[in-house]
């Protein structure tokens, strides 16, 4: 194993090693590895010992009243109007709606249509070189049928 | 080889894993009674789910009175989408969407300098009710506030998902993909998120150590 210091995915492993979130065979394989790599034991030390100071920050308890706050809360909701309710259903829904999504999408589908029209309605330019191949063509042709009437008076019939 | 298949499993991880899957598997049972009208599901809910996203926010907006406020929200609004509760994700990870969201959104209103004249006062209830059973000397107890004190700016100091990230993954401890969809991003996004977060706290809090 290379020094784990080094990559950002190395760093996340010892990471997760320190939170105790690794399997044991994980966790065996990077204790194998912090025996002989000073950075990554200093690295993995420095993060226990935030992990720890972190684990001191413990939250407030939550109010005895949150419950009843909560019920009154639903009950004033239950008795509004209905068209109100469903204002806030759209508004303020669960899940938070990822807006620009649906737009980018539309703005590039525009994009990508309104570069398709221009292409059908401006002249294509690619017109002249093609009316050139077919002289070309008609050239060709016409030498064959000269080199045809050359040959004729040759033929034996 | 009949003796050893009778034995039960001696990895705790197994049955830790085991657990939180009931665990899950009963939080979508719940939310689908709370779809079908059950109101004890509901409050069943929330007491599984109150003191976990009260002390996320809390941890988020740093102010108790804000947390509290943001979490009703959360709990409304999944009561209000109850008939189209569709059991695809895991709740707690629709659960904490929803309050890193509003909390975000909290932040981002600028909201947070108008709670700062309680903060300091917060603090120091913060403190009282964090010091342990046996009586600390004057010293003590201002050395773990200082600390405290200390911790709680530098994580305030840290861009806000950078803030929700650590937030979700030290103190509720939700794995990258959980974390990936309350915050709306690529795991890869995650885990970049997560070590730049741990980067600049071990650097802020040195020396602390």
């Amino acid at each position: 194993m290379g020094c784990m210091k080094q990559s950002q995915e190395g760093a996340r492993v010892l990471i997760e090693y320190c939170a105790g979130a690794l399997d044991p065979v994980q966790a065996a394989e990077v204790e194998r590895h912090l025996e002989s790599c000073t950075d990554c034991r200093e690295l993995a030390e420095k993060q226990m010992e935030l992990w720890e100071a972190l684990d001191g920050w413990k939250a407030p308890q939550v109010s005895a009243d949150f419950d009843a706050r909560l019920y009154a809360r639903i009950a004033r909701e239950q008795a509004a109007p209905s068209w109100k309710q469903w204002v806030r259903r759209i508004f303020e829904p669960a899940a938070p709606v990822v807006w620009w999504k649906p737009l980018a999408s539309l703005g590039v589908a525009g994009a990508v249509l309104a570069v398709g029209l221009m292409m059908h309605t401006v002249p294509h330019p690619a017109g002249a070189p093609q009316v050139h191949a077919d002289q070309v063509d008609i050239e060709q042709v016409a030498k064959a049928l000269d080199d045809l009437d050359i040959l004729a008076p040759v033929n034996p019939m | 080889m009949g003796a050893e298949a009778a034995q039960p499993s001696v990895n705790p991880g197994v049955n830790k894993d085991m657990e939180a899957v009931a665990a899950l598997e009963r939080d979508a049972e719940l939310m689908l009674r709370v779809r079908g009208g059950d109101e004890t599901s509901f409050a069943l809910l929330l007491e599984r789910h109150r003191a976990p996203v009260v002390h996320f926010l809390y941890r988020m907006v740093q102010n108790q009175a804000v947390s509290e406020e943001l979490a009703q929200e959360v709990f409304l609004r999944i009561y209000r989408s109850r008939a189209n509760y569709q059991p695809t994700a895991k709740f707690t990870t629709w659960l904490f969407r929803i309050a890193t969201h509003l909390a975000l959104n909290w932040i981002r209103d600028g909201k947070k300098e108008k709670s700062q004249e309680s903060l300091n006062e917060e603090l120091l209830d913060g403190v009282e009710r964090q010091v342990p059973d046996r009586q600390p000397t004057v010293e003590q107890e201002l050395l773990h506030a200082v600390r405290l004190k200390e911790i709680r700016r530098a994580i305030e100091a840290l861009p806000e998902k950078q803030r929700a990230a650590v937030i979700l993954h030290k103190y509720e401890e939700l794995d990258y993909a959980q974390i990936a969809r309350a915050l709306g991003c690529s795991q890869s996004a995650v885990k970049s998120l997560l070590f730049r977060a741990y980067e600049t706290l071990r650097s802020r809090l040195a020396h602390m150590a």
